[in-house]
């Protein structure tokens, strides 16, 4: 197996400022809710903290769609050296991802009621994002974004 | 249709419907709110829908794409659908991330709005 996707499937709960269970639709709000959280406390600007809101909220819609049960997790990283940072790992055992490439690609979607925009805007939202994920294993994402100063 | 089945409360002026939009939307309550709006439309004959969305946080790829499609339907239904309000943030947000509200007519305020539906 992928050495980076079961590290980060197998990565410690404790580690994190929150885990939020995805499995009912309505985790997805909550993940959403937690996200936008932290990073008000961090210090965000309205506008990155929408940002992050909102790709956590795609994450956890991931995870819904496709993959549940999962969870998102999200920590604060204070002393970042590029400045404070907040991270989010959105990790599942579900069916995995056959070509991360395409769905990485805007439009491509599985699902009848999607734009396809997910990820690739994930991606776009945030400063850092990877996927590992592997058929038949599950997959984990890992997003970032830093503070910015104004 | 009763106040109790409405996800959000409306307000009708002359033929229009406004929508002012108070709550954190998930996906139930957009979904909700899309069937509550086609039969308001229906019941009421209006010629406009106007979603107010200044207190809406966060718009994401789904909400987009329920309300996108709630537009679409409006407009099969000879009504059209003015958003007005969006936030700098979630203006930001929608974006990056490539998300285009089509299918609305939108407006900087509520007042544009109504200006909208109704100038000749």
């Amino acid at each position: 197996m992928d050495g980076k996707l079961r590290e980060l499937l197998d990565i410690s709960e404790n580690d994190f400022d929150v885990v939020v269970r995805i499995s009912r639709e309505e985790d997805i709000a909550i993940a959403r809710q937690m996200a936008k959280q932290l990073a008000q406390e961090l210090g965000f600007s309205l506008a990155d903290v929408t940002k992050v809101a909102t790709a956590v909220s795609e994450l956890a819609r991931n995870i819904y769609r496709y993959a549940k049960p999962g969870k998102i997790m999200i920590r604060k990283r204070p002393e970042e050296s590029g400045g404070p940072a907040i991270q989010v790992v959105a990790a599942d055992r579900g069916p995995g991802i056959e070509s991360v490439d395409r769905v990485l690609t805007k439009g491509y979607t599985t699902h009848e009621r999607s734009l396809g925009i997910g990820l690739s805007g994930i991606r776009r939202l945030m400063d850092f994002c990877e996927i590992a994920s592997e058929v038949g294993t599950g997959t984990a994402v890992v997003v970032e974004k830093r503070r910015r100063k104004f | 249709m009763g106040f109790k089945e409405k996800v959000v409360p409306t307000i009708r002026i002359s033929d229009s419907l406004l929508v002012p939009i108070q709550i954190d939307l998930d996906d139930k309550t957009v979904e909700q709110l899309q069937a509550q709006l086609l039969a308001e439309i229906q019941e009421h004959r209006v010629r406009a829908v106007i979603l107010d969305v200044r207190m809406v946080e966060v718009i994401d790829s789904y909400i987009s794409y329920t309300l996108t499609e709630t537009a679409a339907m409006a407009h099969l239904m000879g009504c059209r659908t003015v958003i007005c309000g969006i936030q700098p943030p979630v203006a930001l947000t929608l974006a990056q991330m490539g998300i285009e509200l089509q299918g609305f007519l939108v407006a900087r305020d509520l007042e544009h709005a109504i200006g909208m539906v109704y100038s000749p």
